[in-house]
């Protein structure tokens, strides 16, 4: 956190949020929390008005819950998606699979169930702002322009991401994913570095969100030349891009 | 068989043998007297000529003649010819039968009557007086035509005259297809109701609680429209109490957790501005809400799971989710330099809610990691079981902690039963080791616990496995999700 607050580079735009919450009194718990984070907090109590204020522009991220009285907060992640690639962090039941798994597939980049814990809120949008930030300026230098492994390949300023000829729309969670793969492309990433590289926070265990996150980017990459998935699961310890050159030889 | 082709055949075989021995017996009787009829008419004028001619050729060329003449016409087999004298003495000293002889009688002793006819037994009996005046009684025993000699065929298509036709063989033709037109649409009509109500039952099974019988079946007025309307009753009734139930549930989970979570955050801005030696306090808090909030999604989960409400069911791997557990479980126990670790069998399919089961492992795993000693290992293994009600899984989970007490054992799985290790359980809600039991239970499945030979505790778990084509899962819906869990979890 005092890290991010020494990085004056960030444009002001990026420290205000959106909070859809039907809970008045939480909103206003928020706010409170959140401004002197140095965030800047609106809130609004229902689904529609969240998908207006959202498309509006103004706003580095949402936090948005998955109750709401008018319509469910996916269908407003779904309107959003349709316009918009602006990141958006869901509050979830505790203890709701399914809500969590429906929420990282339909695009959120993040969840926190409720009730949460305000640090690790404030954590959660950190991380996610820091790695949008990283999107923004596209100053990575590590790999300029494309990264190409087999017939994918990815590119780090548009985040275009083509199979073959085709195009193939990822979330930006799923991009970074990817994007770390690829890097590593051919040797097995733990699974708590994913965590900590790609998710931007410290791995806890009986999180399923990274496994969630790759189970969906292999969905969308389909299998590969040889009919397998791409990438592997090593069991213990985490996951493996196939690189098809070496795949062969390996079997032998 | 399917209702519809049952219905069709067994109607349709009603028709044809009814209508078939209809035929049969109307060919059987009708022709028999009609046929007795012509014989007679045919025969009577006969015999009565070949008697005078007979007569005439013993009374002017002697027996031996006759013999001769009577060769000439006997010559069709079986017919037989006699002739009494007036004493009722047989010309040739033939042997007659009884019938023979009681129709030449009553010939003898009538003075009427120059010719009687047994249409029964076939025989034809002429009086007649040759030239001499000598009276002569002339007897022709025709045989009896045989049924059975006839061709089944020539039988059922034979008309009333006696001779079998085309016609008739067409007339069976008819009534065996229009029959069959007529039980086919009869039989439909029967069966056709009955599918629809059984795959309306499929789909409320399956959860589609929208699901109604249609009009075309209420309008038909009978008791399958009866049936149709209760059951829209009923799919009304538990369409009803199934949302109110899950509106509930939802409800009290928003309603319990809107004020943790605002709690919580308040909790945060308390910490902000604290003020020496609050730090304590303000920690306790949080950890009390922590327990709160980790009962009231138990008591949800365990509500889940008695009401059946929103049980997806799915076919995944259990052995593969067992992997991602102890993967977790792993991670946790290294602080403690514990390890865990999995074996036997793999690729284990089940049906169920696996989100439930997962919790159900992950709880029993995580208690064994808790419970073993410092620097020991906690070991799962799967094992494959042959059981009277088919195959299934035992998944053993062994700590190497110090156990518990045999008499408590059993009361391990009772709701919010507190272990006799109070101190290690303080984290507990006492509800885990309940829930877990129900989520098996209701899976098909169990679980038990029992003190380790040799030292530590062990968990049972056992889950019926998946089979192809099981009715109870074969429901059109689990099958394209094997593939995307199994995406997930497979390799693991």
């Amino acid at each position: 956190m005092t890290g991010y607050q020494s990085n004056t580079s960030v444009p002001p735009a990026t420290r205000h949020l959106l909070v859809v919450d039907d809970d008045t009194e939480l909103c206003q718990l928020l706010s409170e929390y959140l401004v002197p984070e140095g965030y800047d907090v609106e809130s609004v109590h229902s689904g529609m008005e969240g998908v207006e204020r959202a498309l509006s522009g103004d706003h580095a991220l949402v936090v948005l819950d998955v109750m709401l009285p008018d319509v469910r907060g996916f269908e407003v992640l779904r309107r959003l998606r349709a316009r918009s690639r602006m990141p958006v962090l869901m509050l979830t039941a505790r203890g709701n699979e399914q809500d969590r798994i429906l929420g990282l597939e339909m695009g959120a980049d993040d969840y926190l169930p409720k009730p949460f814990n305000p640090r690790e809120l404030c954590a959660r949008i950190e991380a996610i702002l820091r790695r949008s930030g990283n999107d923004a300026s596209a100053l990575d230098v590590r790999i300029p322009g494309d990264l190409i492994v087999d017939d994918v390949s990815i590119n780090r300023g548009s985040r275009a991401v083509r199979r073959g000829g085709e195009t193939i729309e990822l979330t930006t969670v799923e991009f970074d994913l990817l994007e770390a793969l690829l890097r590593n492309a051919g040797t097995v990433i733990p699974r708590d570095e994913l965590v900590r590289t790609v998710l931007n926070r410290s791995f806890s265990p009986f999180d399923r969100s990274i496994d969630t996150h790759v189970s969906n980017l292999r969905r969308k990459l389909g299998p590969g030349p040889d009919g397998l998935d791409r990438i592997k699961s090593v069991r213990g310890v985490g996951y493996q891009y196939t690189l098809w050159a070496l795949s062969g030889e390996l079997e032998k | 068989m399917r209702l519809h082709i049952k219905v069709f055949l067994w109607f349709w075989l009603g028709v044809v043998v009814v209508s078939g021995t209809l035929i049969g017996l109307t060919e059987l009787t009708h022709s028999r007297t009609q046929d007795d009829r012509l014989w007679q008419e045919k025969y009577g004028p006969r015999v009565d000529l070949w008697a005078r001619q007979e007569t005439h050729i013993l009374r002017t060329k002697g027996s031996v003649a006759l013999e001769a003449y009577v060769g000439s016409f006997q010559a069709d087999p079986g017919v037989l010819n006699y002739m009494f004298d007036v004493s009722g003495h047989e010309v040739f000293d033939r042997k007659a039968s009884t019938p023979v002889l009681t129709i030449v009688n009553a010939l003898m002793q009538s003075s009427g009557w120059t010719q009687r006819v047994d249409p029964v037994e076939r025989i034809i009996a002429e009086r007649v007086i040759d030239a001499n005046g000598n009276p002569y009684v002339v007897v022709v025993d025709f045989p009896e035509p045989s049924v059975l000699s006839r061709p089944l065929f020539e039988l059922l298509s034979a008309d009333f005259s006696g001779r079998p036709t085309r016609a008739s063989a067409v007339r069976l033709a008819a009534v065996v297809g229009v029959a069959g037109l007529f039980c086919f649409v009869l039989a439909r009509h029967i069966a056709a109701p009955i599918d629809r109500l059984r795959s309306a039952t499929k789909k409320i099974a399956r959860e589609q609680l929208e699901t109604r019988i249609d009009r075309d079946v209420l309008n038909r007025g009978d008791e399958l429209a009866d049936l149709g309307r209760d059951f829209n009753g009923m799919a009304d009734r538990i369409e009803h109490l199934v949302t109110a139930q899950r509106q509930l549930l939802s409800d009290v989970s928003h309603a319990l957790r809107s004020p943790l979570a605002r709690l919580n955050v308040a909790l945060g801005l308390a910490r902000r501005h604290s003020v020496a030696g609050i730090a304590e306090h303000l920690d306790r808090i949080e950890l009390e809400t922590e327990r709160l909030n980790t009962l009231i999604g138990q008591l949800l989960t365990m509500a889940r799971v008695d009401s059946g409400v929103g049980l997806e069911r799915k076919v995944f791997d259990v052995a593969a989710l067992v992997d991602e557990v102890a993967m977790d479980a792993d991670y946790e126990a290294r602080a403690r330099g514990c390890v865990v670790a999995v074996s036997g069998e793999r690729n284990c399919l089940v049906t169920g809610a696996a989100d439930l089961i997962r919790g159900a492992v992950e709880n029993v795993v995580r208690n064994a990691v808790r419970h073993t000693a410092d620097g020991t290992r906690v070991e799962i293994s799967l094992e494959r079981r042959e059981g009277a009600r088919g195959p299934s899984v035992l998944i053993n989970v062994r700590d190497r902690g110090a156990g518990v007490p045999d008499k408590v054992v059993p009361r391990l799985f009772v709701p919010f039963y507190r272990g006799p290790h109070t101190d290690n359980n303080q984290n507990g809600t006492g509800l885990g080791l309940a829930i877990t039991r129900r989520v098996f239970e209701v899976h098909g499945g169990s679980a038990t616990a029992a003190n380790a030979d040799g030292g530590g505790f062990v968990v049972s778990l056992e889950l019926p496995l998946y089979v192809q084509g099981d009715i109870l899962h074969q429901h059109a819906d689990t099958r394209p999700t094997t593939e995307e869990h199994g995406n997930a979890i497979t390799a693991a």
